[in-house]
């Protein structure tokens, strides 16, 4: 069956082809979503049809926001936490199985490169967990690294109005005493969060050598490039964590795989880099077709674990192809209502 | 070279802001760099400049007025010349778009409206005060539209330029003091950040009324700013019904330029279509016109992400077995949708047409978007039965396919009458407006 394949080819890649796989998920799907099968065919691409899995039509990720794509019975249901007044996408994923798979597979060589296997260590968690939200990807994702690598030490302060400053200050002190070094995992508006609690106080701490900072969302786009760069400032003024033991995730509601940063091993920082399963391409933003290395287009995924929903996904992000891997320019802008407000320079500047 | 500000003749020039060059792509125009002394001086020349205003005959003004819109309606005039390719650019439309944007913004406050509306105007008070006039950048020339009133009831106005658009309205103030120098200390332009609290301050405090064009976080910004002066113009959509008796082809040509016209910039841009007839005949012939458009009037260089919602729009629609026209993206796109719900586009001239065989149940259907609506476009007897009804959700403007963006200087914009918006001290307030 295809999910035993593609479980196996996630930490085994010499088990079977890439392109192979992608096919048959290809035909799996087509044969169990109706709405995927439907497109498919208006376009006249069917299983027999397709040799090259670029050629595997292409889903929106915005028809996760108006159209149930399961090709088994949803066991978790993943919401996007979206903003007041947009619609949120729904991701059902019959296969919470392999997305803890993928984590085991893809969490440690980008995030602990350097722990020993089946070695734990204390970890701090900004993010909400599963009890707080439990239609969060994202959530189920930390809590699973929690209960993986997580020693007895880790944390998650995080209640219901955002970061519990306290407790995580405590948790710092204590492990800076320790001399091991820890993991923090935060969303960057919770960290942002923390670290203003600090600057109130004036409280620095030098968190051991070798914490390492797994970072997602929340600061994409140019024009908050400066932002950045202030809070990884911030984070190595307050924290003692260095700009290269911060690694960036790429992650969305509608996949199920990440892609990472390699900072712990002395890549790029601003580079994002798939695992092996997956496949990440920039598309012109007029034509879909594949955008000339170099040039800034629209991000399309294909990711062999995302056999539940949707394989080949058409993101709403804006990246660059570079090497190995792509940068992430942001988030293009939903439908907004047109009329009397709007201002071009908010779309120039997004162009 | 252009310059971002009018600055009235009545302000000590020996202390105005120091003006350079600013470079944008392909643009290059002269910029005021203000600050907040002389920002509050210039509101006070405008003041001082009221009792000028208001001595000058009615008739002179209109005539300087129509004058002045009609150079600016002619694509070849000197004004339109050193205008429209700085202007293109910065709005984001082509030449001849931008053309067409204009002919129907200025179209509807030529000499003959601007004199219907004089004539109904009388002298505001003597303590009105200034008007601020914050203008929005989707719409090229959309400054005429605050200052004729405010001139008809003899109020000096300060008009607010986006700094994404700043050239339009000091050219026109130009224009005009040169038919009509009296008004030169009247009438102001100028651009700067807004929202800038302590750059704002003396302006908001020396102004009687602020009429504004923006979001809802800006306008209840201005509002708290300036408690019970802020008239504003907030972000709404409109759409269009066609009756069964109506000829598609016929409907559709006008339809298509009610989406296409500033790149369905407009809040009287259309969205979406309702009809009682064949949706997809409707939408075949409204993809055809929406064509032909792309050739006359070109669409201006598509952003980036409107490219990607509407992308996603189409793969959607396909997904779920709809019909949808095969035109570039830029060139528009047409959706045939079998659901009712009225949602916004993503704009690039991007409509979806909804069959509803029975148009009387539309009223109802809008209800969760009252005081949210623009326009109306209606084709047929039964659409057109439907005004009165669809007036109470708070549609201002209503028209034949193809006229809906050419409002005349009398539109009562969101309800709200242009003169008596412009009357202190209590401004009309229907629901949702303040």
């Amino acid at each position: 069956m295809i999910l035993d394949r593609v479980s196996r080819f996630l930490t085994a890649p010499a088990a079977a082809a890439f392109e192979e796989l992608a096919l048959a998920a290809f035909a799996w799907q087509f044969e169990r979503i109706e709405p995927y099968r439907r497109l498919c065919t208006r376009r006249g691409t069917t299983p027999e049809t397709v040799r090259d899995w670029r050629q595997v039509p292409i889903v929106p990720a915005a028809a996760f926001k108006t159209m149930t794509l399961a090709a088994a019975p949803a066991v978790e249901v993943f919401r996007s936490s979206g903003t007041t007044g947009e619609s949120r996408s729904e991701h059902h994923q019959p296969f919470p199985g392999l997305y803890r798979q993928v984590i085991d597979a893809s969490f440690p060589p980008f995030c602990l490169p350097f722990l020993a296997p089946e070695a734990k260590l204390p970890i701090l968690s900004l993010i909400p967990s599963r009890d707080q939200i439990p239609d969060s990807s994202l959530a189920f994702m930390a809590d699973h690294v929690l209960s993986r690598w997580g020693s007895p030490e880790s944390a998650a302060p995080f209640g219901p109005r955002g970061v519990e400053a306290t407790k995580a200050r405590s948790w710092a002190a204590a492990r800076q005493r320790e001399g091991r070094p820890v993991l923090i995992l935060a969303t960057a508006f919770a960290l942002a969060q923390w670290l203003e609690a600090l600057e109130r106080l004036d409280l620095r701490f030098r968190l051991p050598p070798g914490t390492a900072l797994f970072e997602t969302g929340g600061f994409k786009g140019r024009t908050t490039e400066l932002n950045r760069q202030d809070l990884l400032a911030r984070i190595w003024s307050w924290l003692g964590v260095p700009p290269e033991f911060v690694v960036r995730e790429y992650g969305m509601t509608e996949l199920t795989s990440q892609c990472y940063t390699r900072a712990l091993l002395g890549g790029d920082p601003d580079l994002f880099v798939a695992p092996h399963w997956m496949r990440v391409r920039v598309l012109d933003t007029e034509t879909l077709e594949e955008a000339p290395p170099g040039s800034p287009g629209l991000l399309a995924v294909f990711d062999l674990a995302n056999l539940g929903s949707a394989v080949h996904l058409l993101t709403e992000d804006l990246g660059v192809a570079e090497g190995e891997g792509f940068r992430l320019f942001g988030r293009a802008a939903g439908a907004e209502l047109r009329g009397c407000s709007l201002v071009v320079e908010e779309l120039r500047s997004a162009s | 070279m252009l310059r971002d500000a009018f600055i009235p003749l009545s302000f000590d020039h020996s202390r105005a802001p120091a003006f350079r060059a600013v470079e944008h792509p392909g643009v290059r125009y002269s910029s005021a760099r203000w600050s907040a002394e002389p920002l509050g001086r210039l509101v006070a020349a405008l003041r001082e400049g009221e009792q000028a205003l208001r001595q000058i005959p009615a008739e002179d003004l209109v005539a300087a007025w129509g004058d002045t819109v009609a150079t600016f309606l002619r694509p070849g005039s000197l004004e339109r010349r050193a205008l429209d390719p700085p202007l293109a650019r910065l709005c984001g439309l082509s030449r001849e778009g931008l053309g067409a944007g204009l002919e129907a913004v200025l179209g509807g406050v030529r000499r003959e409206p601007a004199a219907v509306l004089f004539a109904r105007a009388r002298p505001a008070s003597a303590d009105a005060g200034p008007v601020l006039a914050v203008l929005a950048s989707n719409l090229p020339g959309l400054a005429v539209q605050p200052l004729l009133p405010a001139l008809a009831l003899g109020r000096p106005v300060l008009l607010k330029s986006p700094s994404a658009e700043p050239l339009f309205a000091p050219a026109f103030l130009s224009a005009l003091v040169r038919r009509e120098p009296r008004l030169g200390a009247a009438v102001a332009a100028a651009t700067w950040e807004g929202g800038d609290a302590e750059l704002e301050d003396q302006v908001l405090a020396g102004v009687g009324t602020v009429l504004a064009y923006g979001g809802r976080e800006a306008l209840d910004d201005l509002e708290r700013r300036a408690p019970g002066r802020v008239i504003g113009y907030g972000p709404k959509i409109s759409l269009a019904v066609v009756g069964a008796d109506v000829e598609p082809r016929q409907a559709a040509e006008g339809l298509a330029r009610d989406v296409a016209l500033f790149d369905q910039r407009g809040c009287l841009s259309v969205v979406a279509v309702y009809t009682a007839g064949d949706g997809e005949t409707l939408g075949q012939a409204l993809a055809e016109e929406l064509l032909d458009l792309a050739r006359r009037w070109p669409p201006g260089p598509p952003p980036r992400p409107a490219l990607v919602a509407v992308q996603h729009l189409r793969l959607e629609a396909e997904m779920r077995g709809f019909w949808h026209s095969s035109l570039a993206p830029r060139e528009g796109t047409v959706v045939v949708d079998p659901g009712l719900e009225l949602r916004p586009s993503p704009g690039l001239r991007t409509v979806r047409v909804h069959p509803l065989a029975d148009l009387s149940r539309l009223p109802g259907l809008l209800q969760s978007w009252r005081g949210r609506l623009q326009g109306a476009a209606l084709a047929g007897e039964a659409a057109w039965s439907l005004e009165p009804k669809l007036r109470e959700l708070g549609i201002s403007r209503f028209s034949p396919p193809g006229e809906l963006q050419s409002p005349d200087a009398t539109w009562h914009n969101g309800g709200i009458d242009p003169l008596e918006a412009l009357t202190f001290p209590s401004p009309p307030s229907p629901a949702g407006r303040r």
